[in-house]
């Protein structure tokens, strides 16, 4: 069974279609990436399946709808961090991290050792224990995704929803933070369900890829068949060129002859 | 024993005042009394100055009145009179100027026959008023530019503040009688005055300036000190005023006391005013946290005033003072 | 390497300690002053003289003691009570509304109450049923009513229902109920200064009966708050991420802020509008201790209490015998104790 079965799913904000009858299927264990040009409505449909939309069709996690379950056996079963979460100022990385147990404890209820212990756990799988006691909004771009990554991590889910996980870090900090999901997926045998806008990392990463555009699907399939010049041209721009570096797929976008400065 | 002296003398002042008959009938009359404006001048200065107010006979008109806004003329006997202020409607129909008077503000409730409307006098509409086509209008206070908007549209406007203490407002009831032609009434309804309050403090026995009162404005336990218009009033029985022990830096002479601090001072007499706006009555007082060890309640010191009366300076006082001479007789008989 | 919390994320036992410290020390200042001197070691002779059995002769004549156990304790219990509900009302108001200027009368509580109490004082009779003031009925039951009416209008709103829309119903509400009570207040002047005194607040009271009428529901309602200190921690991300965390945040809101606006309304109708607690014990809380509602929750609690027993002190005493309104001591000394605050934390972040 899948880990995420997702059919024929359209969503409306306010009226307006943003993504119309989408459809895939996620391989426990597997990391998928959403790919497309801005606005095409990968934050759309990760925001369908992590919850917080309504939607249109069918989106199964587990096997159970997502519309039918109740907010808390949602938060354990899927965690989701958003483009761009809240660091509450002030706030210890610790306690930030064990806001990701609370679908685990009572409405009144206090944490209890285990909670601690998972905390602990998820801050040392990330290597920012050394960080417990800092002030989450005082973190760096790497460190504060690393603290992003523990909370969903603690919250002990089988499915990672992360949209643009690395979207303003460095290259190297980029390629060190998906290193790092990959390894824990691994692991820990966790489902990762992506937005990416770097292509390139989009297919070294992510075993199957779903490129978006306009709210529809262009290509979904292995990073390989999706990623071709012929493809991406169209939802892109004509300038693209894929190359294989060491076997790996390069997206680049070239300067067109005929601009400015060329001339 | 001071201030009784101080009133008597106030007393037989104006009293004076009021038999000084012998102003020529011809000359235009002319008041200069200052006294209503200036309310910072002693009860003594007041007093001497209305000895020289000339006093028009006749109802001779018109007539110039040195008002608190100014000099003030009546051409003629003003026959629609409008009061916006309650103490001016009492005072109106106690000088035989009932008839003259074709409104009155909601806060005016008595006499029974006054010409009752719902016009405001907290925040007066200058055109309401104006469409009652008065001639003369008296006002307690302009909380804008009312008497200035009045007298635009040719309506004249007597203001009589708040009475600081009695000779002004001795003064305030002799010129609304000039105003409305009513002297000799105006100025009988002093002497009358006068006389009932210096028999009541005869009466007043020795051992009232060893003992002390409470005078109650609301039930937040607000008070008024000797230095407000009551409580110089009734300084002229000898009790000592609890609350002049309060101190009254803005000099306002109304503060808010603390409950035990009342409970501590047991007061011989406690006087409500308080019994309409907040339903205060002996009863309700032996309720309160503490106060059942009060000795004015068990010896029947507890005097439950008119709230109407005690807020006004009208011709009433003179019961409220007549009531609480009664009740401190009661109160020391008790003792003794 | 570390088994339990880090120590910085805790609550510190010192600092719990530390607000009962302050309480006691100021409650019991409280009990040995006033507008009548008595010895503070005859006020606890006398009181240890009303523990049953140990017992011994209270050194106070009756008067005395009825000063000190039917008005001075019950005062200082209501100021406790009061100041404590304000404090923790106004800090789960922030917490669910995200926002530090957010106090207990932000959705019409205060301006529902003025009204009831306004109406209440103005039209209905005092004191002539007897056994009833109808005073605080009418304010608490005012304080509801703007709450409720408030929600109301905010959910009926359908482009958002968010916590903004909530706020902003909340302002339309308090701004017409405040006219409507203006308005009465403005027909009725003989009533303008009690309506005034009411509103400036004022524990002056009842004796215990106040005290025993209040106690339930500041117990209960704190009591609620309390066990949701933790859900409060994870509104601070925002609704959307605390949805994701398994909390539903309307139904948290709508929880918390019923509570909330219950315990303010029952202190409110006893005491009227004293206005500033709520706002500036959970701000200083925060600025002196930690950003979480797990810490901020209880020692607003414990610090609003012992602020306004502070603020009545000063309220009884400073002009004594004469008192000052409460309302006004806890904006004159809040104010600029906060601005304290407020520069040292800044120096500290900075």
């Amino acid at each position: 069974m899948s880990a995420i079965a997702v059919s024929q799913v359209s969503v409306e904000i306010a009226g307006k279609p943003i993504i119309s009858e989408v459809s895939m299927d996620i391989e426990a264990g597997s990391w998928v990436g959403i790919v497309g040009p801005n606005g095409a409505g990968k934050t759309t449909l990760l925001r369908a399946v992590a919850g917080d939309l309504g939607y249109q069709g069918s989106i199964k996690i587990d096997g159970v709808e997502r519309h039918a379950m109740d907010t808390k056996t949602r938060a354990l079963a899927l965690a989701y961090v958003p483009q761009r979460p809240a660091y509450p100022e002030g706030m210890a990385v610790f306690d930030y991290v064990l806001l990701g147990r609370t679908p685990h404890m009572g409405p009144l209820a206090a944490e209890r050792s285990e909670d601690i212990a998972a905390v602990w756990d998820a801050l040392r799988a990330l290597s920012i224990a050394e960080f417990a006691e800092r002030d989450v909004s005082s973190l760096s771009g790497g460190e504060t995704q690393r603290v992003s990554l523990a909370r969903v991590l603690s919250q002990g889910t089988a499915v990672l929803v992360l949209d643009e996980a690395t979207a303003s870090l460095d290259l190297a900090a980029q390629h060190e933070v998906l290193e790092l999901i990959d390894e824990i997926r691994l692991e820990r045998s966790i489902t990762v369900l992506s937005a990416i806008h770097d292509l390139t990392a989009a297919a070294q990463f992510c075993k199957t890829v779903l490129l978006l555009d306009n709210g529809k699907v262009v290509a979904q399939g292995l990073a390989s068949s999706v990623f071709t010049e012929e493809i991406l041209r169209d939802v892109f721009e004509p300038t693209i060129r894929v190359v294989e570096i060491d076997g790996n797929q390069v997206v680049v976008s070239l300067r067109s002859e005929g601009s400015a400065d060329a001339k | 024993m001071f201030r009784r002296i101080v009133l008597f003398v106030v007393g037989f002042a104006l009293i004076g005042a009021a038999c000084a008959p012998d102003t020529p009938s011809g000359q235009p009359a002319t008041s200069s009394t200052e006294a209503p404006a200036s309310q910072s001048t002693s009860s003594s200065t007041t007093a001497s100055t209305s000895t020289t107010v000339p006093i028009p006979i006749d109802d001779g008109f018109p007539v110039t009145i040195e008002a608190e806004n100014g000099p003030v003329t009546i051409g003629q006997r003003p026959e629609r009179i409008l009061s916006l202020s309650p103490t001016s409607t009492e005072v109106l129909f106690a000088i035989d100027a009932g008839d003259q008077v074709i409104a009155v503000d909601d806060q005016s409730n008595y006499p029974p026959e006054a010409p009752f409307t719902g016009l405001t006098s907290w925040q007066p509409n200058v055109e309401a008023i104006a469409e009652f086509d008065p001639d003369l209008v008296f006002i307690s206070f302009d909380p804008g530019d009312v008497i200035a908007g009045l007298e635009a549209v040719g309506i004249t406007v007597i203001l009589h503040s708040p009475a600081p203490d009695l000779a002004t407002a001795f003064a305030q009831w002799e010129q609304t009688g000039v105003a409305s032609g009513h002297i000799a009434e105006a100025v009988a309804l002093v002497g009358e005055t006068q006389k009932r309050l210096i028999d009541a403090v005869r009466v007043v026995p020795d051992e009232a300036s060893d003992l002390t009162y409470y005078y109650e404005l609301d039930d937040l336990y607000f008070t008024a000190t000797s230095s407000s218009f009551m409580g110089e009033l009734l300084s002229a029985t000898g009790l000592q005023n609890v609350a002049d022990l309060a101190p009254d830096p803005d000099g306002f002479g109304y503060p808010q006391l603390s409950t035990e601090f009342i409970v501590d001072a047991d007061p011989a007499l406690i006087l409500l005013a308080d019994t309409k706006c907040c339903g205060q009555n002996a009863e309700t007082l032996a309720e309160r946290p503490g106060w059942d060890t009060l000795s004015a309640l068990s010896s029947g010191g507890v005097v439950e005033l008119d709230d109407d009366i005690a807020s006004r300076w009208g011709p009433r006082i003179v019961e409220l003072f007549e009531s609480v001479v009664a009740a401190l007789v009661a109160v020391v008989s008790v003792d003794a | 390497m570390n088994a339990g919390r880090p120590t910085s994320t805790q609550t510190r036992w010192w600092w719990i300690a530390g607000a009962f410290g302050i309480t006691s020390i100021v409650v019991l200042v409280a009990a040995g002053v006033g507008a009548v001197e008595i010895a503070p070691r005859d006020i606890f002779a006398s009181a240890w003289s009303r523990i049953p059995l140990v017992g011994g002769d209270s050194p106070l004549n009756p008067r005395d003691d009825a000063i000190v156990w039917q008005i001075r304790m019950p005062r200082i219990a209501l100021g406790l009570l009061v100041g404590s509900m304000l404090s923790i009302a106004g800090t789960a108001y922030q917490g669910v509304f995200r926002n530090p200027l957010a106090d207990p009368y932000l959705l019409g509580a205060g301006a529902g109450a003025g009204l009831g109490a306004t109406i209440a004082i103005v039209y209905l009779p005092r004191a002539s049923i007897g056994f009833v003031d109808l005073l605080p009925i009418a304010a608490f039951v005012g304080a509801i009513v703007g709450v409720s009416l408030a929600y109301l209008l905010g959910y009926t709103v359908r482009s958002g229902r968010t916590s903004v829309t909530l706020i902003l119903a909340g302002v339309a509400i308090a701004a017409f109920l405040t006219a409507v009570q203006t308005f009465i207040q403005q027909r009725e002047t003989e009533s303008l200064r009690e309506v005034y005194g009411w509103i400036l607040g004022s524990l002056n009271t009842a004796g215990w009966s106040d005290v025993t009428l209040v106690a339930p529901y500041v117990l209960v309602c704190s009591g609620v708050i309390f066990g949701y200190r933790r859900l409060l921690d994870v509104l601070s991300v925002g609704e959307a991420e605390a949805a994701t965390l398994g909390v539903e945040p309307r139904k948290l809101r709508l929880v918390v802020i019923g509570f909330a606006t219950l315990g303010t309304a029952a202190v409110v109708a006893v005491s009227g509008l004293i206005g500033f607690v709520g706002i500036i014990i959970p701000h200083t809380v925060r600025l002196l201790t930690s950003t979480s509602y797990r810490v901020i929750v209880p020692l607003s609690f414990l610090l609003g209490g012992a602020f306004l027993v502070f603020a009545d002190i000063i309220a009884r005493t400073a002009q004594a015998p004469a008192e000052i309104p409460i309302g006004v001591v806890t904006a004159l000394i809040g104010a600029p104790f906060f601005a304290v605050v407020l520069r040292r934390s800044k120096g500290i972040v900075s």
